[in-house]
C-alpha cells in the first residue's frame, strides 16, 4: 500500500562533516525516500547522527553536501529566508524540550506560527488553536501562561503547536523524551492518528524501543550510515 | 511593513521584563531632557548676553573715518612702467562727520531689513566738578530714536529720559560717574571740549547700563545743544546706529551698504568679536555635552538590547525553527529599542521642560537680571527629541542583527 503513495521527501547523497576538533564525517552519502502518510523512526545509537541528520531534514543546517527535496521542491541553496518560510508552512517541530515561549500563554504559542503565515484571519486561527488544544486535553490551560505548565504539558502544547498549520511533515527530536509513560502513549497516539487519517509524514528521532517498534518504519543509523 | 504578529512579540517582551525596559527608557529620558535643558538655557544665556550688549550698541554703525587702504593715486595717471616713489603719504579727511544725516536716515528706514536708526553726535570731552575730572563721551542724541534702539527708558535709574527732549541743557549721567564725582539730579556739571569751548549743564537723570565704563564715562544730551557746542549744523552727525530684523544677519546688510554710501559701516559682531566668538562656543559646548548624554543613554540601550537578546537566544531559536525569518527578528528587536526611544523622548521632552521651568524660577541677582535666563525654542525640543530616536534606533539596531543572525540548530541542539 505504502508503495503507491506519494513520495514526500527525498534525500541525495546526503553528506555532512563536523570540523570541530578534527574533520569527521557524521553524515555519509545517505539516500533515501519517504512517503506521505509515513510514521517513521530514526534509531541508533548517541553519536551515529541521526539528531544531526534530522536537523539536516529540517532545513534549519544547511551545511551539507548533496540535494534535499521536500513536497518535490528542492530545497538544497534556497537563502535562509526562503528556508524559513518553507519552514513555517510545511514543517512542524517538536523538541526534546519543549522550548515554548514563556511569556506566551499557551494558546498564543500554539497561534504563532499560523499568525507569521496570516493564511487565515485571527478569529480563524484561534478557533483552530482552541481545537488542536482540546484534541491533546490541554483546553483548561490554554490561557495560562507557557512557564506555569507541567513538563507533559508543555510538551503537548508544543505538538499543537507543531500542528497548526497542517504542515506536511511533523519533525521531532525525542518527541517523548521527557514524558512519563502515560503521556508518552498520548502523544504517540496522536502521532499516529495523524498518519493515518490527515496523511501527515512524522520522523521522529527516538531511543524508546516500544515507541519505535509501533512504527511504521524504522531507519536505523550508525557511525553516519543508514543500517536498516 | 511591520507585521502585526512581530509587533506583539515585541510588546510582550517589552511588558515582560517592566524593570529593564523603565530603566532604558529613564536612560533617554535623562538623555534627552539634558539635552533640551542644556540648549535651552544656553539660548537663554546668548539671548540675555545679545540683550545686553545691544543696550549700548546697535547692529551696525556708520561712521566717516579716513579710508583704511593707501591709495596710490599717481597709479592712475601712470600707467606705463614707471619707478613711482612717495615718500611718507598721509590720508587727508576731506569731510569731517556725516553732513546729511537726516538724507542717509530716511534712505536707510526705506531698507526692507532696517528696524530703527538714529543719529548721534559723539565728541571726546572731559567732565569737571569742583576738583573732579573725568575723560568721557559726550553723546548728543535724539530722546525718541535713541530709546526705540536702546531701550534707554529701562536704563534710568533717576529721572526720566524723555526730558531730554526738551531740556536743551539737560544732562543725563551714568550711575558711576554720579557716584565718583558725588553728583546728584539738579546738579551742575561743567563739560569741556578739546579745542577749549566749557559749558555748564544741568543733570536730570541718572542711567545705567551695568557696563562700567559706560557708567562712567558717558553723558547723554540734546543731539541739538551738542551740535552747539562744537559749532556745527543741523543734520551733522557723527555716528548713525541701525538696528536690523535679524542681528545675526548683519554680513549682508553691512556689504550692502559699504556699497551704496560713502562711509565706514562697522557691524556689531565686528566690534565684539570676544563676544560673537563666546556665543558660537557656548553652543558648540551645549552641543557636545548633550550629544554626549545622548550617547551615553544611547550605550545604556545597546547594553540592555544585548542582554536581553542573549537572554532570549532559546526563544530567537525557537521563532526561526517556526518559520520566522531575519527580518522578523530584527523587527521584533529593533520595534523595542523605538519604543524604549518613543516613550523615553517624550517623557525626556516634558522632563527638560519641567527642568528649565524650575531653573528658571531660581533667583540669580547679577547685574541686570533677577533669575536664571532661559529659552524656550521648539527647535531644540525636535532636534532633542530627532536625536534620541536616531541613537535609540541604532542602539538597538545592532544588538537586533546580531539575533537575527543566530544559528537555531546550534541553540536547539545545546
Amino acid at each position: 500500500m505504502l508503495n503507491a503513495m506519494k513520495t514526500i521527501l527525498k534525500t541525495e547523497k546526503l553528506s555532512k562533516y563536523f570540523h570541530q576538533p578534527q574533520t569527521f564525517q557524521v553524515l555519509k552519502e545517505l539516500t533515501f525516500e519517504v512517503k506521505e502518510g509515513e510514521f517513521l523512526a530514526l534509531i541508533g545509537k548517541s553519536g551515529s547522527g541521526k539528531s544531526t541528520l534530522l536537523y539536516v531534514l529540517s532545513t534549519m543546517d544547511t551545511d551539507y553536501e548533496g540535494a534535499l527535496e521536500i513536497k518535490g521542491e528542492k530545497l538544497t541553496g534556497k537563502s535562509q529566508n526562503e528556508l524559513a518560510a518553507f519552514r513555517n508552512e510545511h514543517i512542524g517541530f517538536v523538541f526534546q524540550f519543549h522550548y515554548l515561549l514563556p511569556e506566551f500563554s499557551a494558546l498564543q504559542n500554539v497561534m504563532l506560527p499560523a499568525l507569521k503565515l496570516g493564511r487565515c484571519t485571527k478569529e480563524e486561527i484561534e478557533a483552530k488553536a482552541y481545537n488542536n488544544l482540546d484534541l491533546l486535553g490541554l483546553k483548561p490551560q490554554a490561557l495560562k501562561k507557557a512557564s506555569q505548565l507541567s513538563g507533559g504539558q508543555q510538551q503537548r502544547v508544543a505538538i499543537a503547536r507543531a500542528l497548526i498549520n497542517d504542515p506536511a511533515v511533523i519533525m521531532g527530536d525525542e518527541p517523548t523524551g521527557n514524558l512519563d509513560s502515560k503521556n508518552t502513549d498520548v502523544v504517540f497516539g496522536i502521532f499516529k492518528e495523524l498518519a493515518k487519517e490527515r496523511g501527515q509524514t512524522i520522523i521522529a528521532v527516538t531511543h524508546d524501543d516500544d515507541f519505535a517498534a509501533n512504527c511504521d518504519r524504522i531507519i536505523e543509523m550508525s557511525d553516519g550510515a543508514l543500517i536498516r | 511593513m511591520i507585521s502585526h504578529t512581530n509587533q506583539q512579540i515585541a510588546w510582550v517582551h517589552l511588558t515582560s521584563r517592566l524593570r529593564q525596559t523603565f530603566v532604558a527608557i529613564l536612560g533617554v529620558t535623562f538623555g534627552i531632557s539634558m539635552y533640551v535643558f542644556m540648549n535651552s538655557f544656553m539660548t537663554g544665556v546668548n539671548d540675555l548676553q545679545s540683550d545686553l550688549v545691544f543696550t549700548t550698541i546697535s547692529h551696525v554703525r556708520i561712521y566717516n573715518d579716513v579710508p583704511r587702504q593707501k591709495e596710490n593715486i599717481l597709479k592712475k595717471n601712470f600707467q606705463e612702467a614707471k619707478a613711482i616713489h612717495i615718500r611718507n603719504e598721509k590720508q587727508i579727511l576731506y569731510q569731517e562727520g556725516i553732513k546729511n544725516a537726516n538724507e542717509i536716515t530716511d534712505f536707510l528706514e526705506k531698507q526692507p531689513e532696517v528696524i530703527a536708526t538714529t543719529p548721534q553726535v559723539n565728541v571726546s570731552v572731559s567732565f569737571r566738578s569742583g576738583s573732579n575730572n573725568i575723560n568721557g563721551i559726550l553723546s548728543g542724541v535724539e530722546a525718541e530714536g535713541e530709546d526705540r534702539l536702546f531701550n534707554m527708558t529701562n536704563n534710568m535709574r533717576e529721572g526720566k529720559w524723555s526730558q531730554l527732549k526738551y531740556q536743551a541743557n539737560g544732562l543725563i549721567i551714568g550711575n558711576v560717574m554720579a557716584e565718583e564725582m558725588n553728583l546728584k539730579v539738579g546738579d551742575n556739571l561743567t563739560v569741556q571740549t578739546f579745542d577749549g569751548i566749557s559749558r555748564n549743564y544741568t543733570i536730570i537723570g541718572i542711567f545705567q547700563t551695568y557696563t562700567k565704563t559706560i557708567d562712567r564715562t558717558k553723558a547723554y544730551l540734546n543731539i541739538a545743544s551738542v551740535r552747539q557746542l562744537i559749532s556745527k549744523n543741523r543734520g551733522y552727525a557723527t555716528d548713525i546706529q541701525v538696528n536690523i530684523k535679524n542681528f545675526d544677519a548683519t554680513s549682508l546688510f553691512s556689504n550692502k551698504l559699504t556699497a551704496l554710501l560713502p562711509f565706514q559701516v562697522e557691524k556689531w559682531q565686528a566690534a565684539n568679536e570676544q563676544l560673537d566668538a563666546a556665543n558660537t562656543i557656548r553652543g558648540i559646548l551645549a552641543l557636545a555635552v548633550s550629544l554626549t548624554i545622548l550617547i551615553v543613554a544611547g550605550f545604556g540601550i545597546y547594553n540592555i538590547m544585548n542582554m536581553t537578546v542573549n537572554e532570549k537566544i532559546k526563544e530567537i531559536a525557537i521563532l526561526k525553527a517556526m518559520g520566522f525569518g531575519g527580518n522578523d527578528i530584527v523587527q521584533i528587536f529593533l520595534l523595542q529599542a523605538i519604543a524604549i526611544g518613543f516613550i523615553g523622548g517624550l517623557t525626556g521632552l516634558l522632563l527638560g521642560f519641567g527642568l528649565a521651568n524650575v531653573i528658571d524660577q531660581i533667583p540669580f541677582k547679577l547685574a541686570s537680571f533677577n533669575t536664571l535666563p532661559m529659552a524656550y525654542r521648539a527647535k531644540d525640543y525636535l532636534l532633542g527629541f530627532a536625536f534620541g530616536m536616531l541613537i535609540t534606533g541604532f542602539a538597538g539596531y545592532l544588538p537586533a542583527r546580531k539575533a537575527s543572525k543566530v544559528d537555531p540548530v546550534s541553540i536547539i541542539r545545546g
